[in-house]
């Protein structure tokens, strides 16, 4: 049997076709020599494949599979964008390295290259604490400093914390976001590999941002990251996650499971910027659960990818928690951005808000989707959600809903969306002073999408805005 | 008036039906055949699908009901005519029509106004071209399909281009006698410049008889036409209401159309407005008040086919008890519809813990030059207003009323006739119930 | 306080089953299993899924019904809610066997949130 599951020279090779495209520093391919790579397709074989590579105990092992088949009997959702996924034409696991990189020296030269192109490097050399790097399904160069290990502080991939931190690990995984939860979730709780753990012990508080990249280099291939963050008592986290990806002309699946729990008093601060190839799908659940006096922020932005449905949530499960989220997403030609956010209030006195800014261009579609629910004898609570949308040419197209439920009487939920194009007066009064129309729509952009940028940390901005001149390029006549 | 068997809604019931209207024309006869047989091979609407998941209707059972016209006219008291001069008036029952009445000087000049069935009969080509429209499609869920094809009562009304009517048309419809059912149809088609005054309103006999009521609107403005129109839905609370609305608002034509929702088991009403010429304009005002274990879906769509055109919606629902109300309201703007100016708003006031209010705006734009937005609030009685109004000799409940009433004082505001605030807030505070201590 | 209403003999509802009854115009599933009769109400807390249509777990130490919308397990002796996306419990309501009858009488107290 064992024999069935080893690769061929085919497979092996098979990412190794050099694919030609328009090279600039977000569309570029690295080769890779793939040292196993799974066959296409899911079915119960590749799911006991992909466990037994990994070494899992049999509990996990049992997860996996009782997670493809509510995968197999879960229907696609009707809304939201169009998903035209072929499930048996992705690979759902590949291992490009043989080991974890223990230093900068040790990752394969052509990954080093991707990641030199990305700036990684330069990041962690001027101040960052640890930097975990995914490229394709498995952590393959990861440090972290050591004061925060004398800390306590768990920074490692999820498939070495199921080895390693076992027991914690098993409280909280698949407990927030269930395989049950919906089609996507369950096929990552299949087939997940990869993604971090994270467990920040009571009272410590990480001054600077941990961050990790996550890139899709292969031709179709799935990525499946599962990421569980605990803040203990007291402790303060902020988890960056960016990404970046090449070109490519066929579908590729990114459905990633992020599960966080803060506790009491806890801080959590989670940064996204997705900048997937315009040919990906992007579907990802992502749900923190905040005790009392708790803290959990969403940072989402969403730049790249064809679809990209995706609702940070936070559940508001004692008194005095809160919840912020802001979501920023920018669609272009041939995108959309169906993002938004979830405030659960299930305790008194509990607290949220939501900002939300979308830019359509070029016949992009962006979506708003929201929920804000206050269940019975969640009293005072309050949650703000104010949605801006900025149209950019007739082609384009935005939506939004806001979905409330409220369950109690003694709360106070408010709502406000607008939906504008780039002022006339602005644009005039812009140029006016020397500036071109396309220089002028650019700033009015960056202003409006400000108070993600802010929110940033530096070097972020930075790429941040750079992005954002590079999807505005050729906007304006 | 023969008395057909109708034992709720089989084939034998369907065949009754047209044996008991032979005297309508033959394409109403195929039309309500051809529905019948999407009717026979549709299922009813589940949970499963984004429009019904927030509305349980597996305890609806439609054998428990039957069309069969009632023992007697019923007698329950209008209020939306209440001290008002009146241009004509339909009254009827569990779908018949008991009495319809129009001025001679609006006969003359064209104006027909009367209980569909005998207007079907009467005038059966302007019937047809309404028909043919097609404003609410008859195959868009099984209760569109039940209604076309057994739709026994509804209003019909057509203005002539030109013609203004000064005073307000009325039409009440009651259900009365346990298991009653009201199939109607209500068409109101104003003439290019034409200008008219509806103001409907439907109600129970008693408080007890389960009922059931499931009806479209359908309204068609021509360039430059004015209507006001008014449904006040007062059932009891054993009432099922179904029912498909909408509006099609013509070059600079206006609308006004004001709900009144207090009634109903449950209520599940898709109302919608579509603007389809430049410079068209519709205000949506929505009353929704409930008690008890009611439950109340409206679906509102403003749609802006063109440009220039105005919407403005605004719905208010105030809820006790363990009542639950859902509100979907969209905005949908076409690529033709540039410059749209386009409102929505959904204010719900809590007036119980166990109570539930769904909002759910959306918008959906594919227009880049526009102006739309919305907003939505909850939020519950301020204890502060009721202890000062306690304190200045009202009881709990009539401070209560005071609040509500001030709730929905914005609405009101809006609403520009005097009769319907009145009977809206008459209606409403018959329905005030002692709010529970803190 | 509310009366005991009859949903139907006992030979209606086999074990293990659970199937949607209307009790005084509310939805309640029953629910029979390992030897007892549950009724709570036929609505997940999280999103208004009907309870009727999903799984039970009767395996576990607590046993329980599934939302089929997304999951959410329901302890079926108190409708504590179990797992998440439900937070609320679900209102469980009184069951007697008497004379080959099954009765549910309805329990109007909201408490019994979930932790």
């Amino acid at each position: 049997m064992a024999t069935d599951t080893m690769p061929s020279a085919e497979d092996l090779n098979a990412t190794d076709e050099a694919v030609l495209s328009d090279i600039n520093k977000y569309d570029f391919i690295t080769q890779t020599t793939g040292v196993f790579k799974a066959r296409k397709g899911i079915n119960a074989d590749i799911v006991r494949q992909i466990s037994e590579m990994k070494g899992e105990p049999q509990w996990m092992l049992d997860f996996r599979l009782r997670s493809l088949e509510i995968f197999e009997s879960k229907p696609m959702p009707k809304w939201g964008g169009a998903i035209n996924i072929d499930f048996d034409d992705i690979y759902y696991y590949l291992k490009p390295t043989d080991h974890q990189g223990k230093t900068w020296e040790d990752v394969p030269q052509e990954i080093k290259e991707t990641f030199d192109r990305l700036g990684i490097p330069e990041a962690e050399r001027k101040y960052l604490a640890g930097v975990k790097a995914q490229f394709e399904s498995e952590v393959v160069y990861g440090s972290l400093q050591e004061d925060l290990a004398e800390k306590g502080v768990i920074f490692t991939d999820t498939d070495t914390a199921v080895r390693e931190h076992p027991e914690l690990l098993r409280e909280y995984f698949g407990k927030i976001i269930p395989p049950e939860d919906n089609k996507f979730a369950a096929l990552n709780s299949a087939v997940w590999s990869g993604g971090s753990f994270i467990y920040v012990p009571p009272g410590v508080k990480i001054e600077f941002p941990l961050q990790a990249y996550f890139r899709i280099n292969a031709e179709s291939m799935g990525q499946f990251e599962r990421t569980l963050i605990i803040v203990d008592e007291g402790a303060e986290i902020h988890y960056v996650e960016g990404c970046t990806a090449p070109m490519y002309s066929t579908e590729s699946l990114h459905s990633a499971v992020v599960e966080i729990i803060v506790k009491k008093n806890g801080r959590c601060r989670y940064t996204t910027i997705q900048n997937w190839a315009n040919n990906i799908y992007n579907l990802v659940t992502k749900r923190a659960m905040a005790y009392q006096d708790a803290l959990m922020e969403w940072i989402d932005g969403n730049l790249g990818s064809q679809l990209t449905m995706k609702y940070p949530a936070v559940y508001m499960m004692e008194p005095g928690a809160r919840g912020e989220i802001l979501s920023i997403a920018f669609s272009s030609k041939g995108q959309h951005q169906d993002a938004g956010a979830k405030l659960v209030h299930c305790a008194p006195n509990t607290s949220g808000r939501i900002i939300s800014k979308s830019i359509s261009k070029n016949g992009g579609r962006s979506s708003y989707r929201g929920l804000c629910k206050v269940e019975e004898g969640a009293t005072g609570a309050k949650s703000n959600v104010v949605c801006d949308a900025l149209i950019l040419d007739p082609q384009s197209r935005s939506d939004t809903y806001p979905y409330i439920e409220v369950e109690e009487q003694q709360v106070q939920i408010e709502h406000e969306a607008s939906v504008s194009r780039i002022g006339e007066e602005q644009l005039f009064y812009l140029m006016s002073r020397g500036l071109s129309e396309a220089e002028a729509s650019s700033m009015i952009v960056s202003g409006f999408i400000e108070p993600l940028v802010k929110e940033l940390p530096m070097e972020y901005a930075v790429e941040m805005n750079r992005l954002i001149e590079l999807q505005m390029e050729g906007s304006v006549g | 008036m023969t008395a057909i068997a109708e034992s709720g809604f089989d084939t034998s019931a369907f065949e009754a039906l047209l044996n008991d209207r032979t005297a309508e024309p033959k394409w109403l006869s195929q039309r309500r055949r051809d529905s019948w047989k999407a009717f026979e091979q549709t299922a009813w609407p589940n949970g499963k699908e984004e429009e019904w998941m927030r509305t349980d209707i597996r305890l609806f059972k439609l054998d428990k009901f039957s069309s069969a016209p009632a023992a007697q006219p019923g007698s329950a008291a209008a209020l939306l005519s209440h001290g008002v001069e009146l241009g004509g008036r339909i009254e009827s029952t569990n779908g018949r029509t008991d009495l319809s009445e129009l001025d001679a000087d609006l006969a003359e000049q064209g104006v027909i106004f009367g209980g569909l069935s005998q207007v079907a009969i009467e005038h059966s080509d302007a019937v047809e071209k309404a028909f043919a429209r097609g404003v609410v499609s008859p195959t868009y869920d099984r209760f569109a399909m039940l209604n076309d094809a057994c739709w026994t009562g509804g209003v019909f009304l057509q203005v002539p281009k030109g013609v203004h009517i000064e005073k307000p048309l009325h039409a009440i419809s009651r259900l009365g006698g346990e298991g009653a059912a009201d199939l109607s149809k209500t068409v109101v088609v104003l003439g290019d410049g034409a200008e008219a005054t509806l103001l409907m309103e439907t109600l129970s006999e008693d408080a007890i008889a389960a009922g059931l009521h499931n009806g479209t609107i359908e309204i068609v403005l021509g360039r430059g036409a004015k209507l006001r129109f008014v449904s006040l839905q007062n059932w009891n609370n054993r009432t099922w209401h179904f029912a498909h609305q909408k509006a099609c608002v013509g070059r600079e034509a206006q609308l006004q159309w004001t709900i009144g929702a207090l009634g109903a088991r449950l209520a599940k009403v898709n109302q919608q407005v579509a603007l389809v010429g430049p410079d068209a304009e519709a205000q949506v005002n929505g009353v929704m008040f409930t008690q008890g274990k009611q439950h109340l879906c409206y679906n509102t769509h403003q749609h802006h086919e063109a440009a220039y055109c105005r919407s403005d919606l605004l719905y208010k629902a105030a809820l006790q008890d363990q009542s639950r109300t859902v509100w979907r309201g969209m905005i949908k703007v076409d690529e033709a519809g540039q410059r749209t100016d386009a409102y929505q708003r959904n204010d719900n006031l809590m007036l119980s813990k166990d109570a539930r209010a769904d909002s759910i705006p959306g918008l959906e734009i594919e227009a880049d030059d526009v102006r739309c937005t919305h907003g939505s609030t909850s939020g519950r009685v301020d204890d502060h207003q009721i202890f000062y109004a306690m304190a200045r000799g009202f009881t709990r409940q009539e401070a209560v009323r005071m609040i509500v009433t001030g709730f929905f004082q914005q609405v009101f505001d809006r609403i520009t006739i005097d009769s319907v605030r009145e009977a809206l807030g008459e209606a409403i505070g018959a329905r005030v119930q002692d709010l529970p201590n803190q | 306080m509310n009366d005991f209403h009859s949903v139907g003999p006992t030979t209606d509802f086999p074990d293990p089953s659970s199937q949607l009854v209307e009790v005084d115009e509310i939805a309640v599933v029953l629910i029979h299993a390992a030897g007892h009769f549950y009724a709570l109400d036929d609505v997940c807390t999280h999103d208004g899924g009907p309870l009727s249509d999903g799984d039970l777990c009767v395996e576990e130490a607590t046993p329980t019904i599934a939302c089929p919308r997304h999951g959410a397990q329901f302890a079926l002796a108190d409708g504590a809610a179990v797992t998440m996306p439900a937070t609320k419990a679900t209102q469980a309501h009184e069951v007697k066997v008497e004379g080959g009858q099954v009765y549910v009488r309805l329990c109007d107290s909201h408490a019994n949130t979930r932790k």
